[in-house]
């Protein structure tokens, strides 16, 4: 049914969708649809969970979070997260931040052009390298796959169905890694490609709060998203948590997103219907 | 070995993943971009010199970029799409290759692109698919215009020496630009951009027109042209006598094979009496 309705919407003119979107006003019923938070979710489906909940809380949109065990086959590619605002759902970073500035939000107006396509371009370099190494450390590297991601991913599921599920997405993973040349690559190339892009990403930040200075961008939300899912996340060994701590900025960054848009928030959360986001773990 | 050394660097990098290769003294062949400008700058070749830690951010960001965005479409336009594919990439192929693999090769080369473009883009990617080849072209012409805004009035990207990135973008733009496809949205936008369109003009004449060189030739040989006749000529004799060959063995074979001409071996007088009884016969 999901994919009915994005079929249908998709075969509607862009100039249409975007003249519809821009008449009616955030509805307060949208809804951010992501994989169960606590025994379910890996690494790089929370860290894009968390990159739209960011950029949504940075917009001042208010969402409702929903934990569902088939999230992913309920998102109209197949990707989480997605959010369901009115009678459109729209799935993954790019395409929410393209409707919610058809809504007429954006955090990326005050830019000149040069800094939109360096915005971009970095955005590119998270999705590129940081989302690239958190699929092949989830579903290449054995450890992690046996320990971490198996268990969790086959978590909704009994016995038979669990394991064709992670057999199918495995090979799929892999397939995907040997066809952008990432096969060939062991564990340390990976972890060196992630302290890599933090050190670009770090020399990037310097010591302004956000990328483009004062005001946070959807640079920013993406981020967060990752390196705060990294920090806070318990895999096999330290290792991929240490490359991100070697930079105190970004840690220091990221702490103060989580500050200033979700402690916030979850305090004023009982009164308003605002963004509620599960209770984490914190920054240490 | 001059400073900076593009020609290393100029190589399609769609044709496969194993090209460009190095040949060094030390260390053999080397395969892959990536992996030769490393080597060269572990051999004091460093483009990449007087950029700052910031620059170099800059750097990684924009091969993400160029990655992510434009080289889905560029495998579409040379591989996928089918009237270029038909007209121009296969024709191509197929001079250069040798006889017999010529046959092969291309139509493998093609199965092996699709199969990378629906790993980049998802599973439900076909070859007939609109929606998603709009959203493909959108993000490639988008990732043109930003290098266009990114570069501004420069004559390099970063100021007014050449960097390992202007090889990495010098070498995609000038394949769009200098290319005759039948059909080529990209190309069709990048004359829309002057100051790309005369960053790879400027960079053409610095460093591809030494002794005489004109640009590497890149469309099929057109086959109104008169010296390509006798380019040809003799592996077209060798063709023709090949494939006469070849229909007169299976002609005979099937003969035999069927029983419409068999052949007896008969000792010497035995043929002598066949030949008195034949002869008998016809005075019968």
């Amino acid at each position: 049914m999901w994919r009915g309705g994005f079929l249908t919407m998709s075969l509607v003119t862009d100039a249409f969708v975007s003249q519809i979107a821009a008449v009616e006003p955030w509805p307060e019923n949208a809804t951010i649809y992501q994989p169960l938070k606590s025994e379910q979710v890996l690494l790089s489906d929370n860290a894009s969970c968390l990159a739209v909940q960011a950029f949504l809380q940075m917009c001042n949109l208010p969402v409702l979070v929903v934990c569902r065990a088939n999230a992913e086959y309920m998102s109209p590619s197949g990707k989480v997260p997605f959010i369901h605002v009115g009678n459109q759902v729209i799935s993954e970073l790019g395409p929410v931040v393209q409707f919610v500035k058809a809504k007429g939000h954006s955090l990326s107006n005050g830019l000149d052009e040069v800094q939109k396509a360096e915005m971009k371009a970095y955005m590119e370099l998270v999705n590129n390298m940081l989302l690239t190494a958190e699929l092949y450390i989830q579903w290449c590297d054995e450890a992690t796959l046996e320990e971490i991601t198996q268990p969790r991913y086959s978590s909704p599921y009994s016995w038979p169905l669990s394991s064709i599920l992670v057999l199918k997405k495995k090979l799929e993973i892999k397939r995907k890694m040997k066809a952008i040349g990432w096969a060939g690559k062991k564990l340390e190339q990976v972890y060196e490609d992630v302290d890599q892009c933090c050190q670009a990403l770090s020399q990037r930040l310097g010591t302004q709060p956000y990328f483009f200075n004062k005001q946070p961008t959807e640079l920013d939300a993406l981020v967060f998203g990752h390196l705060f899912t990294i920090l806070t996340t318990q895999l096999t060994n330290d290792e991929l948590q240490e490359k991100v701590k070697n930079y105190s900025n970004l840690v220091a960054f990221c702490r103060r997103i989580e500050q200033n848009y979700f402690e916030d928030h979850d305090r004023d959360s009982s009164s308003s219907s605002s963004l509620r986001l599960p209770r984490g773990p914190t920054l240490p | 070995m001059p400073h900076f050394c593009p020609i290393c660097l100029l190589t399609c990098p769609l044709l496969s993943g194993r090209l460009p290769a190095l040949k060094t003294r030390q260390d053999g062949v080397i395969f892959q971009t990536s992996k030769i400008i490393t080597h060269l700058k572990k051999q004091k070749y460093n483009a990449d010199y007087d950029l700052s830690a910031k620059q170099a951010a800059d750097t990684l960001a924009f091969i993400s970029l160029l990655e992510e965005k434009l080289l889905p479409a560029l495998i579409h336009t040379f591989w996928v799409d089918a009237k270029n594919y038909v007209d121009h990439t296969r024709k191509w192929y197929a001079e250069t290759i040798p006889f017999p693999l010529n046959f092969f090769i291309p139509n493998q080369m093609h199965k092996r692109h699709l199969e990378r473009l629906q790993l980049i883009r998802g599973e439900s990617w076909r070859e007939d698919d609109e929606t998603l080849e709009k959203q493909l072209y959108t993000d490639a012409l988008e990732c043109l215009t930003l290098l266009s805004q990114r570069l501004g009035t420069h004559r390099f990207f970063f100021g007014d020496s050449p960097a390992s990135l202007d090889a990495y973008i010098f070498s995609h733009l000038a394949l769009v630009l200098n290319v005759k496809l039948p059909s080529s949205r990209l190309q069709q936008h990048l004359r829309s951009l002057p100051n790309l369109c005369q960053y790879c003009a400027s960079i053409l004449t610095i460093y591809f027109t030494r002794d005489g060189e004109t640009f590497p030739r890149l469309s099929p040989k057109s086959p109104t042209a008169e010296s390509s006749d006798y380019e040809e000529e003799p592996n077209k004799r060798r063709n023709q006598i090949l494939s006469v060959a070849v229909g007169l063995l299976a002609m005979v074979g099937y003969a035999l094979l069927s029983g419409i001409v068999s052949i007896q071996r008969v000792s010497e007088d035995k043929a002598v009496e066949l030949g008195l009884a034949l002869e008998e016969d016809e005075e019968d």
